[in-house]
């Protein structure tokens, strides 16, 4: 019985992942190369980009940008989110702002950014950063929101310094709120690495794809495209994995 | 000081509450700081507050503004209903039927954390540079994010209401309709939430990208003519929409789910 369970968890699964492979082998072969390749030349032309070392510098370069961008945002989103559990009053004046940047799509600064700061690293990174930052806070905020002041009070009650309160009480009510916006602003980050790759100077995986779209090399798109999916995945569980470690904590005393 | 004592007063118990207050002083201070600081370090082209506010008379009465909005709001509310239902129904099957949720996980979860707008050269070699490339790219977008939630929410149906229901002999629109629909509700309008964002980056970078009327193309344009009060006011209309859209979600929640209050905003 568990056996046949067990076996269906796999079986079904790759079953359809392999009719998957083989629908876009059908129809791939069936259609014009402009407008879709066969499973397996994507697969071939994969192949061939990670063993001209073409691949590894483009994924390279789109980590290094997204890596800085999104620590960046981290550092900074995190601690001023936890500040806010701290300082009622700076979190009743601004969190509405949050909320209202939160829903703003970022993607419509890039035409300031692109005329302010031009096309070099620095207006990348700060995309990514734009794109991450504001998930992570609105976040942290909602975790902020539910320190109640009574256990600041408690805290302070038994001679608590400021450090012992961030230690035992901001920190731990704030985090697992914090790690949900990790995990959003992971997924908002790659898509403004991806944004940047596109509209600024071109590099890393977005140039891979653009330059192959330009070529109208659609082996190329679909190679890169499947390749930009695998890091979304690796990312997103990373992300997933580090909310689940902290979620326990969110029912603390409430 | 009273006040600080007062554990956590209400808006609108004081007439001007401290919150109000505090919500209003931050405002003004951003908005002093955003104008002395581009006034005193940035080119004269920078959008300031004051230039924005004189600007907006004259760009909302443009027409050229006007077919932009209407443009990508509608492209952005169609693709949306399109992939509510898509979404609905794929994400109530999977939930429902273990053998649909395994077969399709991996596709959904997948396209769900690929980064949407790089399907864009992909959409553009399938549907050339047309409005059905936006179109592709914005239910693209949304799909998966409301499928995702609409499977959670299907999941999330407490088996006693589908074995009473069976037990008397409920049709299966009965149980799909009448039970798991509405159970998953709640998932569904935060799964709605998400999408509309998503949604909306995709409009604006499919824009870009095709060079197709809307208020991404109008952003671009004016911010590269350095008419950028107008571009501003252009992401001040796309902030309102999903502004709008988070609020009419919490409203809905509100009015017509009050029993699920879990995650809402509030205390």
């Amino acid at each position: 019985m568990t056996a046949g369970i067990r076996l269906r968890r796999v079986a079904v699964p790759a079953a359809s992942l392999i009719a998957g492979a083989l629908l876009w082998e059908i129809i791939g072969r069936n259609t014009s190369p402009a407008f879709m390749v066969p499973f397996s030349v994507t697969v071939a032309k994969l192949a061939g980009l990670v063993r001209s070392g073409e691949f590894m510098a483009a994924l390279a370069q789109s980590l290094a940008l997204f890596t800085s961008g999104f620590l960046l945002a981290v550092v900074t989103a995190v601690p001023l989110g936890v500040l806010f559990a701290r300082v009622r009053l700076l979190r009743i004046g601004l969190e509405s702002y949050v909320t209202m940047l939160y829903a703003t799509p970022m993607a419509a600064l890039i035409p300031f950014i692109l005329s302010l700061f031009g096309f070099d690293f620095g207006a990348k990174i700060l995309v990514v950063f734009l794109f991450a930052f504001f998930p992570i806070l609105y976040n942290t905020v909602e975790g902020a929101r539910s320190v109640r002041p009574e256990l600041i009070e408690v805290a302070r009650a038994f001679r608590s310094n400021e450090w012992g309160v961030w230690r035992d009480v901001l920190i731990p009510h704030t985090l697992p709120f914090a790690l949900t916006g990790v995990r959003q602003g992971i997924g908002r980050g790659l898509v403004g690495m991806v944004t940047a790759e596109f509209f600024l100077s071109a590099s890393g995986i977005g140039r891979l794809i653009i330059v192959s779209e330009r070529d109208f090399d659609t082996a190329g798109v679909l190679a890169s495209v499947l390749l930009i999916t695998l890091l979304g995945v690796l990312l997103m569980a990373i992300g997933r994995a580090l909310e689940n470690r902290y979620a326990a904590w969110r029912g603390l005393d409430r | 000081m009273t006040a600080m004592v007062e554990p956590r007063p209400r808006t609108g118990v004081f007439g001007l509450s401290e919150g109000a207050i505090a919500k209003l002083a931050a405002g003004l201070i951003i908005l002093a700081l955003w104008e002395i600081g581009c006034r005193a370090f940035a080119p004269a082209y920078v959008a300031k507050p004051i230039g924005i506010l004189l600007a907006i008379p004259d760009t909302i009465s443009s027409a050229k503004f006007l077919d932009a909005a209407w443009s990508t709001l509608w492209a952005v509310v169609r693709g949306l209903i399109v992939a509510l239902i898509l979404g609905t129904a794929v994400g109530l099957t999977m939930g429902r039927k273990p053998i649909v949720e395994r077969a399709l996980r991996y596709y959904v979860n997948g396209l769900y954390a690929m980064p949407m707008v790089a399907v864009l050269p992909l959409v553009t070699l399938w549907f050339g540079y047309t409005n059905e490339a936006r179109m592709a790219t914005i239910v693209f977008a949304a799909f998966f994010a409301i499928a995702i939630n609409a499977a959670d929410g299907a999941r999330a149906v407490p088996p006693e209401y589908i074995e009473v229901a069976r037990s008397f002999r409920a049709r299966w629109d009965n149980i799909w309709l009448g039970i798991a629909l509405p159970a998953s509700l709640p998932y569904l309008l935060a799964g709605v939430r998400l999408a509309a964002g998503r949604a909306l980056i995709g409009c604006i970078v499919a824009e870009f990208f095709i060079s197709l009327e809307g208020l991404g193309f109008y952003i671009l344009f004016n911010s590269r003519t350095f008419n950028h009060n107008a571009a501003l006011v252009a992401v001040l209309l796309l902030a309102a929409f999903g502004v709008g859209v988070e609020a009419l979600i919490n409203w809905a929640t509100r009015r017509y789910l009050p029993w699920y209050r879990r995650g809402e905003r509030g205390e």
